[in-house]
């Protein structure tokens, strides 16, 4: 056995006796590494790692950006029938794709479940090169115009939805009243660029003819989508700066054509922006990357720092065993390699931990934050992941290795043995001691203080009233499977004996026509007629029972009718924010909008504002308007397909039920989706609620390492002063005398850490007071004083802990520095 | 007729790992008188630092019954020994244990500082001055450990152990990390306070100190080796 396996089976020997500081150092290394290689491997694929497919250098996006009479931009949204213009102009582009994205129902699957589609033209996967499980891509045979119903599966539809089954292709689906036939499914690996909305995943890839774009938007300029997309792959040779050039003059032209009809577009143009679809994809991602990676390094060196003082503290009692080995001959290299075989034993279990921490972080970025951080899919253990923890382990157990032997005087652990293990070969001052444990309480006061901050603002947004009610409320949406569509007549009549239906469930308290305030708002141009001024407000159709269903108050003015809505009244009601928008004193009743077509709307209503969190709605004049959204309600018609149901308490109803009434009304209808209000405000407060789950969990992981941190100092502080101890209880001092001794010596950094950190929050506060204003109010002093005494608490403790081994054993074990 | 200061009935200790067990005393009885002056000597690893330390309630016996001025001092808490140490117990260390913080007169006063009955800061002062002159070494009083000598370390732990008038000095090879020069003027000290009436129960195996003790103890493989001895005090 050479020297290093047996110092290893000596460390392993050693370290068996001490599960407590095995535990710590393990449990703090392992998670914070654990988050470090998480992050690690997500910013390697972010930032470093290209996109799977074979020509993503000449792959990019090029998006329809309008631009105001000011040249501001008014956003990015293509006109269909610009992009099809553009799409055949193959002008820049060596080969090119549009895409827009639906969804849509599998009747003829026996679940009918609902399913993300994405209708494409042919050349889409031919650029991407997707590998194919079963199959074949899209092909000429489906190109535009050809009309030629076939379909691609995602392997994890086919797996999930088709088990799999080995003879898929030509087989037929109908999705809306369309039998489609699947041509192919795309392999496992295939990864979907995620042009529009990071994490949604293409169930079934359909050709771009059946797209559910109407007539008029088909046909109309003016009518602009952010769900119409174009990506190619650019001519060898040209730039993107180049195909911008080439391509805004004639988009822009043909665009100006067809909205010169409109006043509302009077001044405006467009501009071709072409971006790689890397950083279309990314977005802002890739900053993400880097804080992230920064948030995490700075844990891990906390954590380092703690675990240092651990280390420091290990030192002191292995002093005498290796003032042992220094006198029967061993070097300050074997006493370093000595340790190394310690440090390197626990750095090994800590990345095994950091391994599994890393995969359990994976799968819950997978579940939970798909739809926040793109390729978060891609993520998986991979050779990057390995050798990071490879590199990791080899220098923290080199450094804590190092830091250990640094601590001995090698010349002085003769006068160990001397003592009879009384002296002191270590040489950290009582003045450092002082500083770390300073240091330790205001970093571990700031970062706990600034994590409740967060929690609390979190928390706030979560709990902030809304401004209508969701409980026992459920939206129920129709889907439409035919080819045969009913009259408008017909549907008005389909609908109402529908909603005939629906109320005479006994579950069912009230009944309105239209989608949750959750969902269903989308931007609409509108000019006051009064002064000529453009704004753009959420819109949303309702009908005259919306506001009393969800409860939201009529300030003023009246409410729609059903004779009104059936009569096609132009009538409009607006919210409080809108009205004072439109006249500072907010008196807007009786006053006309305009569309853009021949009849004006006239506001006959205000009604209260209200809150939805996912909303970050920018204003005309791209300023984000933080005092409320405003908004629009416009009186929907007869023939919607969209329903609020208000269930009496405590009851039910279920999709399948649902389900079997649509059938005996009419059996092209079947149940798109049915949500309760409760799970959409849930999923609109996904951002607050991640916020305050992770901000929860950061203040816990900050408090275990400063505890850790604490500890380690002040039990290495107190091993330091084992002797006195000892010494005091010869002469007489009870275990309350040392406790109070102890702590009474250790108060002084405990407050000096305190100050610090009170020192560090006022200056954070006064040089970014007006970033921070939102974060740090007066509110927050309870906080900080909450803040305070959880520290100091977890302080004495820290005091408390390492001495009680020393003040409950007999003192003699103290004076001759044995366990 | 004697007062019986230290009484110890049939004392052992056992130190048990976990595959084997050392009998480090075997049924100890010694009575140790006021005034008395007891050397305990024997070769190394015979027990005399283990007995000293369960007489001074440093360390708890595994049998036997210990009195201290008549009182069962047996199986006492840590903080009720710890009183009793303060009380009746003064100690002196071969390596002097000072603390190296404290100023000579902060290490001399720290026995008072945990006393029951809670001096003064005059008291504690006059008292720390006498112990002081005692030993002769009042005039470094403002002066930290490290400053003195070894042998003025060393009579500084005698002051620190008589200055809350103890019944007994329970003394730990108090000459171990001395100079013979040194060594004899503690020694000295020491023969100086059992002449004035302090009781001294004195760990050595240096022949030459251990027989200026009036009674001699020998112990050998945890066991006293013969009657204590005393000498006859011409």
């Amino acid at each position: 056995m050479n020297l290093f396996t047996y110092q290893l089976k000596q460390a392993f020997l050693s370290l068996k006796k001490k599960p407590g500081f095995v535990f710590s150092v393990v449990s703090t290394m392992g998670i914070t590494l654990g988050a470090l290689l998480c992050v690690l491997t997500l910013a390697y694929l972010l930032l470093i790692e290209p996109l799977p497919y074979p020509e993503q250098d000449r792959l990019f996006v090029a998006e329809h950006q309008i631009v105001g009479e000011e040249k501001e931009d008014q956003g990015k949204s293509f006109s269909y029938p610009g992009l099809v213009d553009l799409y055949k102009s193959k002008a820049a582009f060596e080969q090119a794709a549009m895409m827009t994205y639906g969804q849509g129902v599998i009747i003829s699957h026996n679940s009918q479940p609902l399913v993300n589609t994405a209708y494409v033209t042919s050349e889409l996967h031919q650029v991407l090169a997707s590998p194919m499980a079963l199959g074949r891509m899209f092909e000429s045979s489906e190109a535009i115009n050809t009309n030629n119903p076939v379909a691609m599966l995602s392997y994890h539809t086919w797996q999930h939805n088709f088990n799999g089954s080995a003879d898929i292709l030509e087989q037929k689906i109908n999705l809306s009243g369309v039998s489609y036939r699947i041509v192919g499914v795309l392999a496992k690996h295939f990864v979907e660029p995620a042009l529009s909305e990071i994490g949604r995943e293409t169930q079934v890839w359909l050709p771009w003819d059946y797209n559910q774009e109407g007539e008029w938007r088909r046909q109309n300029f003016g009518e602009v989508s952010d769900n119409l997309m174009f990506i190619g792959l650019l001519k060898i040779g040209v730039n993107s700066l180049q195909a911008q050039q080439l391509l805004t003059p004639l988009v822009n032209e043909r665009w100006q054509e067809g909205v010169a009809d409109d006043d509302f577009f009077k001044g405006w143009s467009v501009d071709i922006r072409v971006r790689p679809v890397k950083d279309v994809m990314l977005g802002q991602s890739e900053s993400i990357a880097v804080i992230l990676l920064a948030g995490v390094i700075f844990l891990v060196l906390i954590a380092c720092a703690n675990i240092s003082n651990l280390f420091m503290s290990r030192t002191v009692e292995k002093q005498r065993q290796m003032a042992i080995n220094a006198a029967i001959g061993a070097t300050q290299k074997h006493l370093f390699k000595a340790m190394l075989a310690e440090t390197s034993l626990l750095m090994f279990m800590s990345i095994i931990l950091a391994l599994v921490i890393a995969k359990s972080g994976f799968y819950l970025m997978q579940q939970y934050l798909e739809t926040i951080l793109p390729r978060v899919n891609e993520l998986t253990l991979n050779p990057i992941t390995f050798g990071c923890a490879a590199l990791i382990t080899l220098i923290f157990a080199l450094f804590f290795a190092k830091l250990s032997t640094r601590m001995i005087n090698y010349h002085a652990l003769n006068s160990t043995l001397q003592s009879s293990g009384k002296g002191s070969g270590l040489q950290v001052s009582k003045k450092t001691r002082q500083v770390l444990i300073a240091s330790q309480v205001a970093l571990a006061t700031v970062l706990v203080f600034a994590n409740f901050g967060l929690l609390k603002g979190a928390v706030k947004s979560i709990n902030a009233p809304i401004g209508f009610v969701t409980e026992n409320i459920s939206t129920l949406t129709l889907n439409f499977s035919s080819t045969d569509f009913p009259s408008h007549a017909e549907s008005v009549q389909i609908m109402a004996e529908i909603m005939e239906k629906l109320s005479a469930l006994p579950q069912v308290e009230s009944i309105a026509q239209g989608s949750s305030p959750l969902s269903g708002f989308y931007v609409r141009a509108l000019i006051n007629i009064d002064n000529n001024e453009r704004s753009t407000p959420y819109s949303k159709g309702v009908d005259h029972r919306y506001f009393s269903l969800i409860e939201q108050q009529v300030l003023q003015g009246d409410n729609f009718t059903n004779v009104g809505r059936r009569d096609g009244a132009n009538v409009i009601i607006v919210n409080q924010t809108f009205a004072k928008q439109l006249k500072a004193n907010g008196d807007v009743l009786g006053m006309q909008l305009s569309t853009g077509s021949p009849d004006p709307l006239k506001i006959i209503g205000i009604v209260k504002d209200i809150t939805i969190a996912s909303d970050s709605y920018t204003g005309f004049d791209n300023t984000f308007l933080s005092s409320g959204v405003p908004r629009v309600y416009l009186p929907n018609g007869l023939g919607g397909r969209s329903f609020m149901l208000k269930l009496k308490s405590g009851q039910s109803v279920s999709r399948q039920q649902l389900g079997k009434l649509l059938a005996e009304v009419d059996t092209r209808y079947s149940v798109f989706s049915f949500n309760s209000a409760n799970d959409l405000l849930t999923k609109s407060l996904f951002t607050e609620i991640t916020t305050a789950v992770t901000t929860a969990a950061l203040a816990f992981i900050t408090f275990f390492l400063a505890g850790i941190g604490l500890y380690g100092i002040l039990s290495y502080s107190t091993q330091m002063r084992r002797l006195e101890l000892g010494t005091r209880m010869a002469v007489g001092a009870k275990r309350l005398d040392l406790i109070l001794l102890i702590i009474k010596d250790n108060v002084k950094p405990i407050i000096a850490g305190v100050l610090f950190s009170l020192v560090i929050l006022l200056s954070v506060y006064f040089f970014f007071s007006v970033e921070l204003s939102t974060y740090i109010t007066l509110q927050l002093a309870p906080l900080f004083v909450a803040t305070l005494l959880l520290i100091s608490t977890l302080s004495l403790l820290a005091c408390y802990l390492p001495l009680r081994r020393f003040i409950n054993s007999p003192a003699i074990s103290n004076l001759q520095g044995s366990e | 007729m004697s007062t019986a200061i230290l009484l110890l009935k049939n004392i052992g200790k056992i130190f048990e790992t976990e595959e084997l067990e050392t009998h480090a005393l075997k049924s100890i009885n010694l009575t140790v008188n006021k005034g008395d002056y007891v050397s305990i000597s024997g070769p190394s690893g015979c027990g005399k630092s283990t007995l000293l330390s369960i007489m001074g309630l440093l360390d708890v016996s595994s049998s036997g019954e210990y009195f201290i001025e008549g009182v069962n001092v047996t199986d006492l808490s840590l903080d009720q020994a710890a009183e009793v140490r303060n009380a009746k117990i003064g100690f002196i260390f071969q390596s002097f244990n000072l603390i190296d913080e404290l100023s000579v007169f902060d290490n001399v006063a720290l026995p008072l500082r945990y006393h029951a009955d809670k001096p003064n800061n005059a008291t504690i002062k006059k008292r720390v001055i006498e112990c002081l002159e005692k030993v002769g070494l009042s005039h470094r009083i403002s002066h930290k450990p490290n400053q003195l000598s070894g042998g003025q370390q060393q009579r500084v732990a005698i002051a620190r152990a008589l200055v809350a008038n103890p019944a007994v000095l329970l003394v730990d090879e108090p000459t171990g990390n001395l100079d013979s020069k040194s060594a004899d003027q503690v020694m000295d000290v020491l023969d100086q306070l059992n002449k004035a009436g302090t009781t001294i129960c004195m760990v050595t195996h240096d022949p030459r100190y251990a027989d200026m003790a009036r009674t001699k103890v020998q112990l050998l493989d945890g066991a006293i080796l013969q009657a204590p001895v005393a000498k006859m005090v011409g």
